[in-house]
């Protein structure tokens, strides 16, 4: 039995739902632990206050990078079949940047606003509504937009690819670089922890 | 050493865990070398023998309308028959640079050639070097001409089929071809065609790029 399951045939759309859903609890569950329903917390990323965030996310990307590297090299996965999504640079980076103002307005981004929505909390409602009037006028807009969406395609990348290192070595400095993340996580918190002491 | 480990909280533990682990992946190679590819001939017997494979004509017509960008279409001719006419948003690709134009393996990949045999082969390349997602288009591009550019009502057709057939007409004209009523049966009268621009996203994006809908990541 080899992964991807789902590209492979060994179960339908239908079955693939139910998977999504549980999966997506799963999901919804631990951001919730992370205290990922507040937007205090969220917020509190961009301020370097608390450094949480960054923690989950790198964590989780290490993670399941060790993961799917290391099931790909024993061929338990079959890489070629996951699924990439294409790379389109201008565009990308200016919803990057979209994503980033509403993230540090409103505290949430699309996920952690439905988390934030399941366990009660009105701003994350009304963050959840944001999204779905703005994706409807999105895609009223889209004629509009069309030509900088597919602009600058620059089709499926990876790292290994773009910079030619193998991936090995490529998973190594991701590993070392989010354990420097985390000690500098901590030192930073330590920092404004101390500094907001100081003044109170 | 183990007075180490004793002092270290689970946090430092884990983080010591995932170095090791992005150590062993120095010398542990290339994902995507790790896994040859092998041929289940039952497999592709059982593909073959239900046609699953196969995609009709209409179909494709179908998907070309709605603008559908979820499949690369792959024409396999020479590049002159390619340049006379090709099926709107077809790439042009030589049997022998099949595995070298940047195919995905993930991708749904349709073929096409004149009739069946050159996309047949093909066909059976592609699923040899690990291409799940390859299929043929029935009948050629023989078919396409006579089922979706030139479709042929028959003088006795009886209402139903005259019902179906104005939809048909209208997918050809939609291509530029000319749907024929009457029993005619002058196949080498057929206008020469030139391929109408048409507004689809897979036929004015160069290969690899931006192809695909995004129906799967995040």
């Amino acid at each position: 039995m080899n992964a991807p399951f789902f590209k492979y045939g060994l179960f339908n759309d239908e079955v693939s739902l139910i998977v999504a859903v549980l999966i997506g609890i799963g999901f919804g569950f631990f951001l919730e632990r992370a205290g990922f329903g507040n937007a205090r917390k969220l917020a509190a990323q961009f301020y370097f206050t608390d450094m949480t965030v960054l923690k989950v996310m790198f964590t989780a990307i290490v993670t399941a990078m060790l993961g799917v590297y290391f099931l790909s090299v024993i061929g338990f996965v079959d890489l070629s079949l996951v699924y990439l999504t294409p790379t389109n640079l201008l565009p990308q980076v200016a919803g990057g940047l979209l994503l980033g103002f509403g993230f540090v307005i409103g505290g949430y981004c699309p996920g952690t606003s439905c988390v934030s929505a399941a366990t009660g909390r009105t701003d994350g409602w009304v963050f959840l509504l944001g999204i779905f009037v703005w994706i409807f006028a999105f895609g009223e807009m889209f004629p509009l937009l069309e030509s900088f969406y597919n602009s600058t395609p620059m089709g499926q990348q990876t790292l290994a690819q773009l910079t030619g290192l193998p991936y090995g070595l490529l998973v190594f400095a991701v590993v070392v670089m989010a354990l420097g993340a985390f000690a500098a996580a901590e030192w930073g918190e330590k920092v404004m922890a101390a500094r907001k002491g100081g003044k109170a | 050493m183990k007075d180490l480990l004793k002092n270290s909280t689970l946090n430092q533990r884990l983080a010591a865990v995932a170095l090791v682990l992005g150590m062993l992946a120095l010398i542990a190679g290339d994902p995507y070398q790790g896994r040859t590819a092998t041929i289940d001939a039952k497999e592709l017997a059982v593909i073959v023998q239900n046609e699953v494979d196969h995609i009709s004509p209409g179909d494709l017509a179908d998907w070309i309308i709605q603008g559908r960008s979820d499949y690369r279409l792959i024409d396999l001719r020479s590049e002159k028959d390619f340049g006379g006419y090709a099926i709107p948003g077809a790439e042009n690709v030589p049997v022998s640079q099949l595995t070298d134009h940047g195919l995905m393996k993930n991708e749904k990949i349709i073929l096409y050639s004149d009739g069946g045999i050159h996309s047949a082969q093909a066909w059976f390349l592609l699923r040899s070097q690990g291409y799940k997602g390859v299929y043929m288009l029935r009948g050629g591009l023989e078919a396409w001409n006579d089922d979706v550019l030139f479709p042929q009502l028959a003088e006795n057709a009886d209402a139903a089929t005259r019902i179906n057939f104005a939809k048909t007409a209208e997918v050809s004209k939609y291509f530029g071809g000319t749907p024929r009523t009457g029993g005619t049966q002058e196949t080498s009268a057929r206008p020469s065609i030139v391929a109408p621009k048409l507004d689809t996203p897979s036929a004015a994006v160069p290969a690899a790029a931006g192809k695909k809908k995004k129906k799967e990541g995040c």
